[in-house]
């Protein structure tokens, strides 16, 4: 592997770790916001009313961060049948055309994402107060991070590096 | 032509493997600039899609699950489900089947169960003399008892596909005793193919040994009863059960088991992480792809056509069974809950379907989709599990087949079968 | 389905509603005055979104028309809190008075700064709460009880200053909660109370006309600006001589409502005095009306006959 590869695999695959890991704490917090609000109503009698939309804003982080990381390690579902029948070659063109399709989504969901913040920004979000724009901070990050783990996978397989897909191929441990 | 626009190169891109969540969102957005709309819609969708409250439990279950596997709960319930039904002809395919009626009450995904029970039982039925085929076909087949059985979180999918307003606790106790009926279906089918193959019985251990088994499974039975009782008893609400079973999950790994330390919580933790995003991810294209429909009046369309083609609501459920399980071989269960619910349910209601029955219907119809070529997630864990080709797991998994098939006419067409239970709550 | 162009109108409310209907009544109107090129195809039962994000697809022109409540208006145009202050209105009768009036002029008016254009408002009765432990007639009789609001600010400042404990919930869970005692009660009009099925779990009903919240019909202002002078007069038109009849579908269905309820029995206070409750939404009305704009506003409504 050159240098290049080196270097490109060490951030990516740190980046998708600081990802993960993110997107862990929010399912941990959300956890302790939802328990929380449960004591709230039925111990003390008061419930407390900014957990659920503090929940639902934290869902969209892990949504979006592991939807981002799922490209990189190939865990989304797909349909493979079709590719099944054909040869190596054309399967590699088939997958290129899919990875910049996903390039091409991404960018949607950081491109309208800021015009859906821009949009919301003067608005506020019932019984927490912030900007109506947080909803959508998740959204453009985890299209930033599906379209560079999405470029990844099209410099590596045009450099004949493995790409992982889901049910056949993962990522080498030393790459993720 | 946008219908062209949007199925078309839905169908293409799921031909050349573009994951399933982009399929949609793609086509969602060639279809709408092809319209000359805004396409920020499709993002909005996307955003809203996945910003529920009550998707929360999803990723609670399937955490809460991931825990119950790495904290060695569900082992407990299999031990448990061996001692009390191994005597039985073809005994161990007995145990798999009640196995997964116990943990699916908990875990409520297929594939969860598929992984964890599979994981424990296969190597355990091929050791005592079973066919590997045998124990990777129940494994696959019996894990549909988990969508059935409370908690489901596609039955969640299900409510707010239909517009959430349709009662989850209604729907969750509904899903029981068609959950049972199933379970009864598969442990005949697997009798009789235990008897033509001759396979050997267990010997019973003894209510002794039940009884210390049934000891150290308790804290995962109790599991079930709180997340039912909890819901049923007004503590709390059917989303908050979720979160419920993951502290109580929790609090039994760390203090009562003792089980788990910080490196398998991080696993589990990240685990769910990636099932989640992966399955709500699908979820939030999906709805953009669902408000395509609405938008092209598509469901309208639909309906129409239906019931131009027969007014008998027989025939009609037929139809739409057929249609799903079509459907269902070919794709996954959340996306497909999600794009039908919004076209189905209006026909189905309008030949004075319940939509609670409709519920159970479409998920056990979708459930057997799980278990089917060319695309099916369980029986590819299934066969994952079993190390076995999907070919040779295919080829004798019939038997199986028709006894899931045999329970969902039983539903579809007895609608007491869902609707008591729930009625006695009201 | 008969003129030239289908304009898109969404409504979360299910097909035959007093809403859905009265929208359907306006596009017939907007036809027969445009002779033919202009419609309203009603897209009900939220089947483009919730009115949180339906407001933002008529913002970006996706959709022509929307009706909407005016709660999710709150955080967005700060001319739309004041109607949706508790007890800001005595009765129904003083809130026609003030929104077919000059006021109601000026809050469809605020809607242009957001790409939006305000067309007429409809009703949606009065709220009220309803709970499944006691017949409430007093301040003392909410202490403590749980009641499910919706995720708005108001409304949980509201039932909080009546001493209760607002508990924002998913519509779909309420009834089960209801049932099983996770909530003691809610709060909403005659027709959801009814179609909902709640008053079969909290059958104590007690009309303190908390809330009576008008409906807005809007529409999108890129739609708008496509429309010549005539078509935006024949619209504006329409949609105001739909208002009666919706006036008149409404009554009949919140007639309907309150017989089929009162026929299962529910336990109905009517006579409670107000003004304790009134006096108790001091904190509310300091910490929503903070511009003088709002104070102006508040003060013209109290003035209304
Ligand atoms: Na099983
Ligand atoms: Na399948």
């Amino acid at each position: 592997m050159t240098t290049f590869f080196l270097i490109l695999t060490r951030v990516m695959a740190v980046l998708a770790r600081i990802a993960l890991a993110l997107s862990g704490i929010g399912l941990v917090l959300m956890t302790a916001f939802i328990a929380w609000q449960v004591f709230g109503r039925f111990v003390l009698n008061d419930t407390p009313t900014w957990t659920e939309s503090v929940s639902v804003l934290i869902m969209g982080w892990f949504i979006f961060l592991g939807a981002a990381v799922g490209i990189r390690e190939g865990y989304h579902l797909s349909f493979d049948v079709f590719l099944y029948l054909l040869p190596d070659r054309v399967k590699r063109v088939l997958h290129t055309v899919s990875d910049i399709v996903v390039v091409a989504f991404g960018a949607g969901m950081i491109g309208y994402g800021i015009q859906l913040a821009e949009a919301t920004w003067s608005t506020t979000i019932p019984n927490v107060g912030w900007s109506g724009a947080t909803a959508f901070l998740a959204l453009i990050c985890g299209g930033v991070l599906l379209v560079l783990f999405s470029l990844e996978r099209l410099a590596r397989r045009a450099a004949g590096l493995v790409t992982a897909r889901f049910g056949e191929v993962e990522l080498p441990d030393e790459d993720r | 032509m946008e219908y062209w626009i949007l199925f078309g190169t839905f169908v293409f891109l799921l031909l050349i493997g573009t994951p399933i969540a982009f399929c949609l969102g793609v086509s969602s957005f060639a279809t709408i600039a092809y319209l000359g709309l805004p396409p920020v819609v499709v993002f909005q969708r996307l955003n809203s899609g996945v910003s529920i409250f009550a998707l929360m439990a999803i990723p609670f279950f399937i955490f809460a699950g991931n825990l119950m596997v790495r904290g060695d709960i569900a082992r407990r319930l299999v031990a448990l489900a061996g001692a009390a039904v191994g005597h039985f002809r073809g005994g161990l395919g007995q145990v798999n089947i009640l196995a997964s009626v116990l943990f699916g009450g908990i875990s409520g995904s297929a594939a969860a169960d598929a992984s964890a029970i599979g994981g424990l039982m296969v190597p355990q039925m091929k050791e005592r003399g079973y066919d590997a085929d045998y124990a990777v076909n129940i494994t696959v087949v019996s894990s549909i008892i988990a969508l059935m059985l409370p908690p489901s979180h596609n039955l969640i999918i299900y409510s707010i596909a239909g517009g959430g307003r349709i009662s989850i606790a209604d729907l969750f106790t509904a899903g029981i005793i068609p959950g049972l009926v199933l379970a009864l279906s598969l442990m005949v089918a697997a009798w009789l193919v235990a008897r033509k193959r001759g396979y050997p019985l267990e010997p019973f251990p003894g209510m002794r040994a039940v009884g210390t088994l049934l000891l150290s499974a308790t804290p995962g039975l109790v599991l079930v009863a709180i997340i039912f009782g909890g819901v049923r008893s007004g503590v709390f609400t059917a989303s908050e059960s979720s979160c419920i079973a993951v502290v109580y999950a929790m609090f039994a790994i760390f203090f009562l088991y003792r089980t788990m330390d910080f490196e398998q919580f991080r696993l589990a933790v990240s685990d769910a992480v990636r099932t989640t995003a992966m399955v709500l991810m699908v979820i939030g294209c999906a709805a953009a792809f669902g408000w395509l429909l609405a938008f092209l009046r598509i469901p309208t369309q639909l309906v129409e056509f239906m019931r131009d083609l027969s007014d008998s609501p027989i025939v009609i459920l037929l139809l739409i069974n057929v249609l799903l399980l079509i459907l269902g071989s070919f794709m996954d269960m959340s996306p497909l809950i999600v794009i039908t619910t919004p076209i189905f349910l209006p026909v189905a209601m309008e030949f004075n379907v319940d939509p609670v029955q409709f519920g159970i219907i479409l998920v056990l119809n979708l459930g057997i989709g799980l278990c089917t070529p060319p695309v099916g997630t369980v029986l590819f864990v299934g066969c994952a599990v079993g190390k076995m080709p999907v070919w040779d797991v295919v080829r004798t998994i019939w038997p199986f087949y028709i006894a899931g098939i045999f329970t969902l006419m039983l539903v579809t067409y007895i609608p007491a079968l869902s609707l008591w239970l729930p009625s006695l709550f009201h | 389905n008969a003129a030239e162009t289908m304009l898109r109108s969404s409504d979360t409310h299910p097909d035959g509603y007093p809403t859905v209907e009265a929208v359907k009544y306006m596009g017939k109107l907007l036809e027969e005055k445009t002779d033919g090129r202009l419609g309203v195809e009603v897209f009900h039962s939220a089947q483009l979104g919730e009115e949180k994000d339906t407001i933002e697809q008529t913002q970006f022109g996706v959709i022509d028309f929307n009706r909407v409540s005016l709660g999710p208006f709150n955080n967005i145009i700060e001319e739309t809190k004041i109607p949706s202050l508790p007890y800001i209105f005595r009765s129904i009768d003083h809130m026609h008075k003030v929104m077919d009036g000059l006021i109601g002029e000026d809050i469809l008016k605020a809607f242009e700064a957001h790409d939006l254009v305000g067309l007429a408002f409809y009703d949606a009765g009065a709220r009220s709460f309803y709970n499944s432990e006691k017949p409430i007639k007093s301040m003392d009789d909410l202490k403590g009880m749980k009641f499910r609001v919706m995720q708005s600010d108001v409304f949980v400042k509201m039932v909080d200053a009546l001493g209760a404990n607002a508990t924002p919930m998913p519509y779909g869970e309420v009834y089960s909660s209801i049932q099983t005692g996770v909530i003691d009660g809610a709060e909403n009009n005659w027709p959801s109370f009814e179609s909902s099925g709640h008053f079969e779990v909290a059958p104590y009903y007690t009309l303190d006309q908390h809330l009576i919240v008008p409906e807005v019909l809007v529409m999108s202002k890129k739609s708008w600006d496509k429309l010549s002078a005539e078509d935006q007069a024949a619209v504006r038109e329409a949609a105001k001589e739909s208002v009666p009849h919706m006036r008149k579908l409404w009554a009949d269905r919140e007639a309907a409502s309150e017989a089929k309820v009162k026929k299962a029995g529910v336990n109905i206070v009517t006579d409670i005095d107000k003004t304790p409750f009134i006096e108790a939404m001091k904190p509310v009305y300091e910490e929503f009306v903070t511009s003088d704009k709002l104070k102006d506003l508040v003060e013209r409504i109290q003035a209304t006959e």
